[in-house]
C-alpha cells in the first residue's frame, strides 16, 4: 500500500478568492476515484510551512491586502522553497499566488510587494483589469477558464501556453502563465482544474513521480468534463471547429 | 425637459406593448439629459437608500410596504438598481410637465452606483444589508466594493443603518464617522459548529489581525472581535430573535415587538430586521411597520412557491453566501426533493462562474433526500461538473441547457421518484423566463381533472 500523496494548500485562511476549493477538490477526487490515498494539508498563515514535506503545493489568489501578508509569510523560508522547487517539487500557483512566485508585484502607487523570487518574473499593476474568458494552447491541449487581474506579468521562462482567445500574462505578448521545472503559474481560474482534467492529471502524475509513488494514472470517465469544455468553447469562446480538433 | 418627455414616451410605448419597463426609459432619458437624476432628485424631500450585497430587493420591498402605509413613495421595486433604473422609477412618478407626484423616494442602489448618484439625491438614510462577495468580475475584489460603499456614504449626511454582525459593515460604521444605527441577531442564535464555507473579511480591517469569533450566524456574520486592536461587534440598537413564524425585535428598553413573516430562512429575518430598523429611523411607528410587513409581497425568486405538480420553489442565487443560505433551507426540508439549477453567465449574472465552486453544494449531495438534479442555462454543464465533484453520482445529474425543457424534465423526474418538492435555483437572467414557465405549468395543472372536484 502506497503512502498518501501529500498536497499542501497554502493559506486557505488568507487566499480564498477564485475558488481554490475547486482545484483542491479536483485533485482529491481524481486520486480517490483511482483508489489512491490523498492527504490535504491546510497550511494556515500562522503555521510554519515545511516545503520539504509536501508532494504538491497549491497557492491561490487573494485581495491586495491579503497578498502582502502572504508574501511576508512565504518569505520566512525562502531558502527551503527554493531548494524544494529546484529539486522538482510540483507547485501550482494561480492569480495572486502566481505573482508571488516572482521578484515583486508593483502596486499602482509604485510600492513593490516583494515575492518569493523563485522565478525570474516581475509583475506591475496596470489598467484596465484584464477580465474575461480565456483559452490557451498548451502541452496538454487547450486550457480553458476565466481571468481577472490588474497585474501585467513578464518573465524569462517558458509560458504555460499561448493565448488563443483572451489576454494572458500582460495582454501584449500572447503568452499565458509560466512553466519552470514542475512549477506552474497561471492567471486562469474558473476554477482551473475541474474543466481541464488533462492538466489536473499531468500535475498529479508529476506529484506521484516526485513523491516516489509508483504507478501511472489510469484514464477516468471524463464525459462530463468534456461536455463542459465543449459547451464553453462553443457558447463562450466561439472557437472554430478546426481549433477544437487540435487538442 | 426633453429627456423627461422622451423617457415618458418610451415608458408609455413599453406599457402599451405589455413589456417590463424597469431600465430602458431611464436609459434613453439619461442619454438625452445626462443631468436628469439631478433635476428630478432636487424635487424630492428625502431619499432612503438600501444597498449591500444580498437582500437589497427584499429589504427595500419590506421597507416600502411599511412606508406606503403613510404616504405614496417612488420605489424601484423590481430591483433595477443602476442609474437608469432609478431614473425610470422617477419618470413613472413624474408628470409630462416634469412635476414629481411624490416627495419621498426609496431606492435600492447597487454598491458601485452609490458614489455616482449620491450627490443628486437628498439621501437621509442608507441601509447596508451586508457586504459579501458578489460578481468579482465587475468590481475587481471585495476591497473595492467596500471602498465604493464608503465613498458613496461619505458623499451624504445620511444616518447609516448597518449590520452589527458583519465585521465589514462595522468597518464602514467606524470609518464613516457620522450617525450610525446597528441591527443584529440575538447572541443565543449563534452557531458554534463551523462548516467550511466562504467567509469574507475574516481579518480585522482596522489593523489586519485575524478576527476571533464566538460563533456564527451565517457567512461571516457572527459575534467577532479583534484580539489585537480591540475592534468588536457593537451591541445592536435593534436585536432580532428569529423564530419559524417571523421575528421578535427588541429596540432599546421599548417593549418587544413580534413581526410575522411568510418568507423562510434566516437571511429573510435579517432583511426584515434591517427594514424595521430603517423604518424606525425614518420615523414610522411599529403599527405601520407591522401592517406594512403583512402586506409585503416577496420579490421574484425568493423562496417563491408555484403550484405545479409537485410544487416548485424558486430561488435566486448569485454569490456563495446567498446560495449557501438557500442550500441550507433546502437541506432543512426533510422530504424527498429534486433540485433544478439554472446557471447563466450574462453580464447581469456575472461572467465568472467560479463562485459555484465556493458555494457549499455538498450540503445537497450529502443530503440523502435530494435524489435528482437537472442543470440548465448557458453554463448547465459547468454546474453538472460542480455536482459531480461534490460527490453526486453522475447518473443522478442531467444537463439540459434549454430552460423550459429542463423544468419539464425536473417535474417529470420528481413525479417518477415521488418527490414532494422541486427546488429551482437560478441566476438573475434565467429567473424571469423560469418564473414565466413555472407560472404556465402551474396554470396548466390547476384544471387537471385528477385534482379538480366535479363541477359538471
Amino acid at each position: 500500500m502506497n503512502r498518501p500523496l501529500r498536497i499542501a494548500h497554502l493559506y486557505p485562511d488568507l487566499l480564498n478568492l477564485y475558488a481554490d476549493k475547486g482545484n483542491i477538490l479536483t485533485l482529491q477526487q481524481r486520486m480517490a476515484w483511482r483508489g489512491y490515498a490523498v492527504e490535504i494539508i491546510r497550511v494556515q498563515h500562522t503555521d510554519d510551512a515545511k516545503p520539504g514535506e509536501y508532494d504538491l503545493v497549491l497557492l491561490g489568489g487573494g485581495s491586495d491586502r491579503e497578498q502582502e501578508l502572504v508574501g511576508r509569510t512565504l518569505r520566512r523560508n525562502v531558502a527551503e522553497w527554493k531548494a524544494a522547487v529546484e529539486d522538482g517539487l510540483p507547485l501550482l500557483a494561480v492569480c495572486g499566488g502566481y505573482q508571488l512566485l516572482g521578484e515583486y508585484y508593483q502596486l499602482p502607487n509604485g510600492t513593490k510587494i516583494p515575492g518569493l523570487e523563485l522565478l525570474d518574473l516581475r509583475t506591475e499593476a496596470g489598467s484596465p483589469r484584464l477580465i474575461g474568458n480565456i483559452a490557451i494552447q498548451s502541452e496538454v491541449g487547450i486550457i480553458l477558464g476565466f481571468e481577472n487581474h490588474g497585474g501585467r506579468t513578464r518573465h524569462r521562462h517558458a509560458p504555460l501556453g499561448t493565448v488563443i482567445s483572451g489576454h494572458g500574462n500582460n495582454g501584449e505578448d500572447g503568452q499565458e502563465g509560466v512553466r519552470y521545472k514542475n512549477v506552474i503559474g497561471t492567471y486562469i481560474h474558473g476554477p482551473l482544474l475541474p474543466k481541464n482534467p488533462a492538466l489536473a492529471d499531468m500535475i498529479l502524475q508529476l506529484a506521484m513521480d516526485y513523491a516516489g509513488i509508483s504507478g501511472t494514472l489510469r484514464p477516468l470517465d471524463d464525459r462530463m468534463e468534456q461536455a463542459a469544455r465543449q459547451a464553453f468553447m462553443e457558447r463562450r469562446m466561439e472557437l472554430a471547429p478546426a481549433v477544437l480538433q487540435h487538442k | 425637459m426633453f429627456g423627461i418627455w422622451v423617457g415618458k414616451w418610451v415608458l408609455w410605448i413599453l406599457n402599451i406593448l405589455g413589456k417590463r419597463a424597469t431600465s430602458l426609459p431611464g436609459k434613453v432619458a439619461l442619454r438625452i439629459s445626462p443631468r436628469l437624476l439631478e433635476k428630478l432628485g432636487a424635487k424630492l424631500e428625502r431619499c432612503i437608500v438600501v444597498t449591500g450585497t444580498n437582500g437589497k430587493t427584499t429589504t427595500a420591498r419590506l421597507l416600502a410596504a411599511a412606508m406606503a402605509e403613510e404616504d405614496a413613495i417612488v420605489h424601484n421595486r423590481e430591483g433595477a438598481n443602476l442609474p437608469q433604473g432609478l431614473a425610470t422609477a422617477l419618470l413613472k412618478h413624474c408628470t409630462w410637465t416634469g412635476r414629481l407626484r411624490c416627495r419621498t423616494a426609496l431606492f435600492e442602489i447597487d454598491e458601485a452606483t452609490l458614489p455616482l448618484v449620491a450627490h443628486a439625491l437628498p439621501i437621509k438614510v442608507v441601509v447596508v444589508t451586508n457586504v459579501f462577495r458578489d460578481q468579482l468580475d465587475r468590481y475587481g475584489e471585495l476591497d473595492t466594493t467596500l471602498e465604493k460603499l464608503l465613498d458613496g456614504l461619505r458623499r451624504t449626511d445620511a444616518v447609516a443603518v448597518l449590520n452589527a454582525d458583519d465585521p465589514l459593515a462595522r468597518h464602514i460604521g467606524l470609518a464613516y464617522g457620522k450617525q450610525v444605527v446597528y441591527f443584529g441577531m440575538s447572541k443565543d442564535q449563534l452557531q458554534h459548529e463551523v462548516r467550511d464555507q466562504m467567509r469574507d473579511g475574516a481579518f480585522c480591517l482596522e489593523c489586519g489581525h485575524e478576527l476571533v469569533y464566538h460563533g456564527f450566524f451565517y457567512g461571516q456574520l457572527g459575534d467577532y472581535h479583534c484580539p489585537q486592536c480591540g475592534m468588536f461587534r457593537p451591541h445592536p440598537d435593534f436585536v432580532g430573535h428569529p423564530h419559524p413564524q417571523g421575528l421578535t425585535v427588541s429596540e432599546g428598553s421599548l417593549p418587544e415587538v413580534t413581526i410575522a413573516l411568510a418568507a423562510r430562512g434566516l437571511f429573510n429575518r435579517y432583511n426584515a430586521l434591517a427594514a424595521l430598523a430603517a423604518a424606525r429611523v425614518v420615523g414610522l411607528d411599529i403599527a405601520s411597520v407591522q401592517a406594512g410587513f403583512r402586506r409585503y409581497e416577496p420579490p421574484l425568486g425568493r423562496m417563491q412557491a408555484f403550484e405545479t405538480s409537485p410544487p416548485t420553489v424558486l430561488n435566486l442565487i448569485k454569490n456563495p453566501t446567498g446560495c449557501d443560505s438557500v442550500l441550507q433551507t433546502i437541506r432543512a426540508d426533510g422530504d424527498t426533493k429534486v433540485v433544478c439549477i439554472a446557471i447563466n453567465d450574462n453580464a447581469a449574472d456575472g461572467k465568472d462562474v467560479s463562485w459555484l465552486w465556493d458555494a457549499d453544494f455538498e450540503l445537497l449531495t450529502e443530503d440523502p433526500k435530494t435524489v435528482r438534479y437537472v442543470t440548465t442555462g448557458l453554463r448547465a454543464e459547468d454546474m453538472a461538473l460542480r455536482l459531480k465533484y461534490a460527490g453526486c453520482p453522475t447518473d443522478a445529474v442531467v444537463s439540459i441547457p434549454d430552460l423550459a425543457t429542463a423544468l419539464d424534465e425536473a417535474l417529470l423526474q420528481a413525479d417518477a421518484c415521488e418527490a414532494k418538492t422541486v427546488y429551482v435555483l437560478s441566476t438573475y437572467t434565467a429567473l424571469y423566463p423560469i418564473a414565466d414557465r413555472l407560472q404556465r405549468r402551474a396554470h396548466s395543472h390547476e384544471p387537471s381533472p385528477a385534482y379538480r372536484p366535479s363541477v359538471s
